[in-house]
């Protein structure tokens, strides 16, 4: 294994340019970071009965996740024991076996091997079927209606993985009625690695003013002062670093800020506001109404406000596919969840106004360590890092402002624990590095 | 007017007339070009009704047992837009600050197949037709996109209008970073 001590330095505000180029670091990133941790594989409503199924990846592993007939739900790779054939092509839909196209071989809702065409016949009997089951995700949790999967049975449960993000995310899972996630999801490539768009997501409230000073200015919202960066308060957010390497931004009283037609959603936050209050709480009542920019480690991304949901899913180093659902509060009115999947087109989708932007500098951003020499540089996300610290009431490291780069830090320093190898009770017991610093 | 979210012939089509169907392809085609040329606003102005609706549906991949149409799902569109959020995207691009078109990109449309025939409302033409979409940027940065489109043309004023337009794009997965630009 690559001796990667070297990668990311100064507390995870240094970045080895050569982690989002070489191929032998990303073939290390898929064996510690995607064979190990926790990826989000589906919401539970997209698969409500049984034999209701969808089709996913982990890292660059195929995967079928499936509803079982006792309502729970099971994972397996896509790929048939016998010749390794890929055996469901459908993004989704409801069935009783998966059946290879090859040789016919028939396995059930659980990935057990069912039928042999000639089994008699031909292999006398003697196959061992419990031997050649689909090989099967290790571990598959839901936390309130998001499931997630990974390939590691050592992996701490999914509610101690998620950690500080989790009390975070009830802000908007723990709903009265909770969330679903409409789709099917827009999918696109980008010839970028993976972390850059998880970087952007997690911590980069600095590139908003700039890169997106054309769609901030053309959907006239409250955020458009920021076009140009031509104002900027520190007072209008904060970051949160987890441990965990999950994080997030919020722009407070933002979360309808780049709606179209804010009214509908702004009504809806209004009328929750005091629920929300009373379930979880002062502060989370106020990060409900705030816009996020969130990163779930290591490749799950979403914008609460704005309400997109994506996936960065590694096709290689320099290389992914984006995939983008809209997430709604299942109680919402039919014609606002409609506004909210309007929003999330015109702004993050495949062809949305924001999500332009970004993608053309995620891709710059890769493509420019393709040089020998460059590659031999490094980056720098120290932003903030001498302001950052702890809180009195919210977990986690606590970056003052939006425009900061705290919680990009934390993903790299996870990022380097995982891979240098060391084990989740080894990782565990790393000690937290927020410095001893109150920032409120 | 509803798009449609699948493309179809319909049962028993009424093909246009000769000089209709010459009047239709030069719409199309000299539409391509005012696109070709980035005078969005122009189009906008010129070449649209007000009630337009612009539509381009995910399309998931089934098994063809699964009779469940394409957009079927509301959650499900790349585009979904009327004339106002086609003028938000327009002026998104009018306002010179989109780094990622300056240097220009080139962007250049190509139509065929195309077949026309009256529509169920009076005066209106249902025209179908394919495209190739060729995008070239940066230095060596190109994609092709592929599909096939079926437009609602109104006569308004003497002048042919698009009413409807639903795009199907020939990609599960958009083999480009983004379809930002007019199909």
């Amino acid at each position: 294994m690559k001796d990667v001590s070297k990668l990311i330095l100064e507390d995870g505000a240094v970045q080895d340019r050569r982690i989002y180029w070489d191929q032998d670091i990303y073939e290390q990133e898929l064996e510690q970071i995607f064979a190990r941790a926790w990826q989000f594989l589906a919401h539970e409503g997209q698969i409500p009965n049984a034999g209701d199924f969808l089709t996913t990846r982990m890292g660059e592993d195929n995967v079928i996740v499936a509803r079982q007939p006792d309502g729970t739900i099971k994972a397996f790779i896509n790929s048939c024991p016998h010749r390794g054939n890929v055996v469901c092509h459908a993004d989704t839909g409801n069935a009783k076996a998966f059946t290879c196209a090859y040789h016919g071989w028939a396995f059930g809702l659980d990935g057990a091997l069912a039928t042999v065409p000639l089994e008699h016949d031909a292999y006398y009997d003697a196959i061992e079927r419990p031997r050649y089951a689909m090989h099967p995700v290790a571990k598959v949790e839901s936390y309130k209606g998001l499931v997630f999967g990974t390939f590691d049975a050592r992996a701490p449960s999914l509610r101690d993985y998620l950690g500080d993000m989790a009390w975070y995310m009830d802000t908007f899972l723990d709903v009265p009625g909770g969330i679903e996630l409409l789709g099917p999801p827009m999918k696109s490539i980008l010839n970028c690695n993976w972390k850059v768009p998880v970087e952007n997501f997690i911590a980069d409230g600095y590139h908003v003013g700039w890169a997106h000073a054309a769609a901030l200015k053309a959907i006239e919202s409250p955020l458009s002062p920021l076009a140009g960066n031509q104002a900027y308060d520190v007072n209008t957010g904060l970051q949160v670093a987890t441990r965990g390497g999950h994080g997030f931004g919020v722009i407070w009283d933002a979360a309808a800020a780049i709606h179209p037609e804010g009214g509908a959603f702004r009504d809806w936050l209004a009328k929750r506001t005091p629920i929300i209050r009373e379930r979880l709480g002062e502060w989370r009542s106020r990060f409900y109404n705030g816009h996020w920019d969130a990163s779930i480690f290591p490749n799950c991304s979403f914008l609460y406000g704005t309400n997109t949901w994506k996936l960065w899913l590694p096709m290689g180093p320099h290389n992914i596919e984006v995939w983008t659902w809209t997430l709604v509060e299942k109680d919402m009115p039919a014609e606002l969840k409609q506004m909210m999947v309007a929003t999330n087109m015109m702004t993050f989708g495949t062809a949305g106004m924001l999500e332009t932007d970004d993608g053309e500098n995620m891709e710059q951003c890769t493509g420019s360590n393709r040089g020998w020499v460059t590659r031999r540089g490094k980056l720098y996300s120290g932003m903030g890092q001498v302001r950052e610290g702890r809180h009195p009431e919210l977990p986690g490291i606590i970056g003052k402002g939006i425009v900061c780069e705290t919680s990009n830090r934390g993903f790299y320093r996870r990022w380097a624990e995982l891979m240098s190898g060391r084990s989740w009770e080894e990782v565990a017991r790393e000690p937290r590095s927020a410095p001893n610093r109150e920032v409120a | 007017m509803n798009a449609p979210t699948q493309i179809k012939t319909p049962a028993n089509p009424r093909y246009v007339d000769r000089d209709t169907l010459f009047e239709v392809e030069r719409f199309l085609i000299r539409e391509a070009r005012m696109l070709d040329e980035e005078r969005f606003r122009e189009w906008w102005q010129t070449q649209l009704t007000e009630d337009i609706h612009y539509v381009l549906p995910v399309r998931e991949i089934r098994m063809r047992a699964n009779k469940q149409p394409i957009g079927s799902n509301p959650g499900a569109f790349v585009f979904n837009d009327n004339y106002g959020m086609l003028d938000m995207r327009i002026r998104r691009l009018e306002t010179g600050l989109v780094w990622m078109e300056d240097p220009q990109n080139y962007i250049r449309r190509f139509i065929s197949n195309i077949d026309a025939a009256w529509a169920d409302v009076d005066g209106e033409v249902d025209a179908w037709s394919n495209f190739i979409v060729y995008r070239n940027r940066r230095q060596r940065d190109e994609t092709v996109v592929w599909g096939t489109k079926q437009c609602r043309l109104r006569k308004v004023d003497g002048q042919w209008k698009l009413a409807g337009r639903t795009i199907l794009v020939d990609q599960r997965v958009v083999l480009d970073k983004n379809l930002y630009f007019f199909l």
